[in-house]
């Protein structure tokens, strides 16, 4: 199979993945017990209030009739109405998918630096004392829950030490980074990082670090610890093979052979646990986000479920389902480019 | 000839390194604010949100109608550190009142030269228009419904520019108390369409996102992602009636949002926040009490808590039995053990501090075994048979440590020896629903007052008509005329006569029993002076300041 016709049927398969997806997702929440629309008013209430709500919502319709609005919508981009308080819930997704993507971005990137660093260090002092230290160290992380860590990470780099604060997405002094603005023109990610520097305000780019580094930290150690795992057991087999031993012969250097032979080969096992391992992150990121104040999807989510507001978290875990489909496909692709066996 | 290659790509590599960071350097001594002087800004947390608007006609939460009362201003309101007696009522937007004899007439005098923060006059139309239209648009989730403007006022009629009288239909003796109350403050024509509420939109201006402007603050910024609050700023309105005065105290409030309890006490020890308001877990506020390098402030809250019980089938249809449970609570436990005594042991369904109240729950036993044995012997229920219910809570958070408080009620209840409970729970929505189809033979709920009154205490809980929203089916004529008498009435004295009967009605029926009063708490930096914690739980923000 060439890479094309590989890269098609790929695309082709996450099609019916997703539909079954939305339709799982459908399903489950009608099922679950109770009426949404009663539960949302605090007092009683005239009954035409509520089916003129229910009405508003798409609720009157059959069940088959919902279904079908819903899937459509979905492929409109429009996720329906929030039953909370009657907004788009895709604006209200889209407004809070960059904070998540950020942590989300930079989580992976430090679980992914040192889950290899200690994974590599590891299996070059296989069974030696820094071999068992970072295993525990990769098991702790790996056992330990989420909000715990943020919780103690808090207390030491926030209320003890005062490096760091202990929640929100910017300093409250300053404003929001608004992005590049060039006369009518308006460009912004909603990444903090990115459009403080569009901006061009270094002060907001290093604040914007500094708020983001404790929840990263918090999310990136924990998932860390599968990185560690993988990257030993890969690195010890591979550096036991022959095209390591000839490097070596060559006289490379040990570093050379290491991070430029060795881990190049480990590290396809490795990748294909990052796209496994961003439904975790999706996962982590829920209660990362409800500890450190962060107002992405996570946060998101769990507001929504204390509301009862099924719209809202049908649109949230169609979206959460999606992404974690686009990032599988991605790493498959990305895997099948980099070993042809996978095409054949 | 490679080595050569490589250590000038190197050095190329160098060079553009230290560039970027000479460049990152540079640009961030140059785009370091200039912060405005600390006093002139005060950072408040909080882990509240605006349930819905910052308009009037719907807004009917807590923190909504405390950004309300930010931007906005009523024809009265109460003075800080009020009790909520009448005499506590100042003159804000009306300079003067008075009530025909019947009760049915009040007219109020409005203050001169009073302007928006848009410069337009306001005078008695404005007060006319605002609520005219909240009794007409009559949103199901507003307090216009809710506590039922529409039967209250008949008519707001324009006397001359500066005097407006309002034709009520019934007395009603909490009027000025519902004046002070929130919903009733000004809204703004200009932005506030008769027909339509005023909706949160990102895409408009702060300004044009609420619906007030005669207040001490105006709306810089309000900024919600995925429909929660993320930020709100306040800017001093330079406009406002009582500037003169130096009110506000301090030109600029942020208010950042915490999504728990835990990360917002982080937040203030870690100096991150000048202020945090609501709500602070009781363990957090109790270790805070000790530390030094921050105030904690407390004051007599107006949030209660109560045990309401289903009387359309058994076992509380039987007066007896309700009175025997009321007699097995024991409130020192739930008030030292839940709330770390953070909150006052209550023994009437109107609160302590409030005119009227008395301990009348007391006659039931706090708690007094022998009287619930008493009261279930005869009904056969003894050490060997025990009468079995099952009591609700609900698990949202929506009310403070829910699960920690049927707990102790449960161990409370049971320590009669002729009771067993059995726990149920339901996350907030689930539980309101059950509430509403009867499904909860005892459950607890709370009430945080709409005015601050006796009346806002007995009608929507006992009265038949106003409190058919709890779904108690509790239903007692006398307790109705009680009531209506009671609302009706000026007198004071005949007030407070009325209301110790009803609370002594309200003990012989037992519909609900009531459990504790919160206290309120605020912790700030030492610094921060100005917090006024009152049983009006109104938070001014316009009297908050950071000493120098």
């Amino acid at each position: 199979m060439t890479l094309r016709a590989y890269v098609i049927s790929r695309i082709l398969l996450t099609i019916p993945m997703i539909f079954i997806l939305l339709t799982m997702v459908f399903v489950v929440i009608r099922i679950l017990p109770g009426d949404p629309v009663l539960a949302h008013f605090e007092k009683n209430v005239d009954p035409a209030l509520v089916e003129e709500m229910r009405v508003k919502l798409g609720l009157d319709k059959p069940l088959w009739a919902q279904y079908f609005d819903y899937v459509f919508g979905v492929f409109r981009g429009d996720l329906g109405k929030s039953m909370y308080d009657y907004s788009p819930v895709a604006e209200q997704i889209f407004s809070a998918f960059p904070a998540t993507l950020e942590l989300a971005i930079s989580s992976m990137i430090i679980a992914a630096l040192v889950g290899i660093f200690l994974g590599v260090q590891a299996s070059k002092r296989y069974n030696k004392p820094v071999d068992h230290t970072i295993r525990i160290f990769g098991i702790v992380t790996y056992a330990i829950p989420v909000f715990l860590l943020g919780m103690i990470l808090q207390l030491v780099f926030g209320v003890g030490l005062r490096w760091l604060p202990v929640g929100l997405r910017m300093n409250p002094m300053l404003a929001a980074p608004q992005g590049l603005s060039i006369g009518a023109l308006h460009f912004s990610t909603g990444l903090y990082t990115i459009d403080s520097l569009l901006e061009g305000n270094m002060f907001k780019f290093v604040e914007s670090l500094r708020y983001l580094f404790l929840p990263s930290l918090t999310l990136g150690t924990v998932l860390s610890g599968v990185f560690i795992r993988l990257t030993r057991t890969n690195m010890f087999e591979t550096m036991r093979l022959d095209f390591v031993t000839a490097a070596r012969a060559r006289g490379l250097r040990e570093t050379t052979v290491t991070y430029r032979y060795a881990l190049r080969n480990a590290f396809l096992p490795v990748l294909t646990m990052i796209g496994l391992q961003f439904a975790t992150l999706l996962a982590g990121a829920v209660l990362t986000e409800t500890t450190f104040s962060w107002p992405g999807l996570g946060t998101y989510v769990v507001d929504r479920i204390n509301f009862r507001d099924y719209t809202a978290i049908q649109g949230a875990v169609v979206v959460f389902g999606i992404l974690v489909s686009i990032v599988s496909l991605v790493v498959d692709l990305l895997y099948a480019y980099l070993d042809p066996r996978i095409r054949l | 000839m490679k080595n050569i290659k490589a250590i000038s790509r190197m050095l190329i590599v160098g060079i553009i390194i230290v560039i970027i960071v000479i460049a990152g350097v540079v640009g961030y001594y140059l785009t370091i604010p200039t912060t405005p002087a600390a006093k002139d800004t005060l950072v408040e947390g909080t882990t509240d949100s605006i349930e819905t608007c910052l308009d009037t006609a719907r807004a009917y939460d807590f923190f909504g109608l405390s950004i309300v009362q930010a931007l906005s201003s009523g024809l009265v309101d109460f003075k800080p550190g009020a009790t909520g007696s009448v005499n506590d009522i100042i003159p804000a937007l009306a300079t003067n009142w008075s009530s025909s004899a019947d009760g049915l007439q009040w007219t109020f005098i409005l203050r001169q030269g009073v302007k928006f923060d848009d410069d337009t006059e306001f005078n008695a139309t404005h007060v006319k228009y605002t609520f005219d239209r909240g009794i007409s648009i009559n949103d199901p989730d507003g307090a216009f419904g809710g506590v039922g403007y529409g039967d209250i006022i008949e008519n707001v009629t324009v006397v001359n520019t500066y005097t407006v009288k309002f034709y009520l239909r019934i007395p009603f003796s909490a009027f000025l108390s519902l004046m002070a109350f929130q919903v009733s403050f000004i809204v703004d024509p200009r932005y506030a369409p008769f027909d339509a509420v005023v909706e949160y939109d990102s895409s408009r201006t702060p300004r044009e996102n609420h619906a007030m402007g005669l207040g001490p603050y105006t709306l810089a910024n309000w900024t919600r992602v995925a429909g929660k609050e993320t930020e709100i700023r306040l800017e001093a309105n330079t406009r406002y009636w009582d500037a003169s005065n130096g009110l506000p105290k301090t030109k600029n409030i942020i208010i950042k949002f915490y999504s728990d309890a835990t990360n917002l006490a982080s937040a203030i020890r870690s100096k991150q926040v000048d202020v945090a308001f609501r709500q602070l877990q009781a363990v957090d506020i109790q270790d805070m009490m000790t530390d030094d390098t921050l105030h904690v402030w407390g004051g007599t809250g107006s949030f209660i808590q109560y045990l309401c019980f289903q009387e359309r089938y058994a076992p509380f249809n039987v007066t007896a039995i309700r009175q025997a449970v009321g007699a097995a609570i024991n409130r020192t436990t739930i008030v030292q053990t839940v709330f770390l005594g953070q909150a006052q042991k209550l023994y009437s369904m109107i609160p302590i501090g409030m005119s009227g109240h008395t301990d009348a729950f007391l006659t039931l036993g706090d708690p007094n075994y022998n009287k619930t044995r008493e009261l279930l012997a005869p009904l056969g229920y003894n050490e060997t048979h025990k009468l079995p219910f099952t009591l609700w809570y609900e698990t949202s958070g929506h009310y403070p440590q829910s699960a920690d408080l049927a707990t102790v009620l449960k161990s409370s209840i049971e320590a009669s020896g002729v009771i067993s409970v059995s726990l149920g729970s339901a996350e907030w929505a689930s539980y309101k629903e059950k509430r509403s189809r009867a499904e909860m033979e005892a459950y607890i709920y709370g009430w945080y007052p709409d005015y601050v009154d006796p009346d806002d205490y007995t009608y929507p809980f006992i009265h038949s008509s106003g409190g058919g929203w709890l779904n108690t089916n509790y239903s007692n004529p006398q307790m109705d005329t009680l009531i209506e008498w009671a609302r009706g009435n000026t007198s004071a004295t005949t007030r407070d006569n009325l209301y110790a009967q009803i609370q002594n009605l309200t003990v012989t029926d037992s519909p609900m029993i009531p459990l504790y009063q919160g206290s309120a708490y605020a912790v700030t930096d030492p610094k921060v002076k100005g917090v006024y914690l009152d049983i009006t739980q109104v938070w001014r923000y316009w009297l908050l300041y950071i000493e120098q």
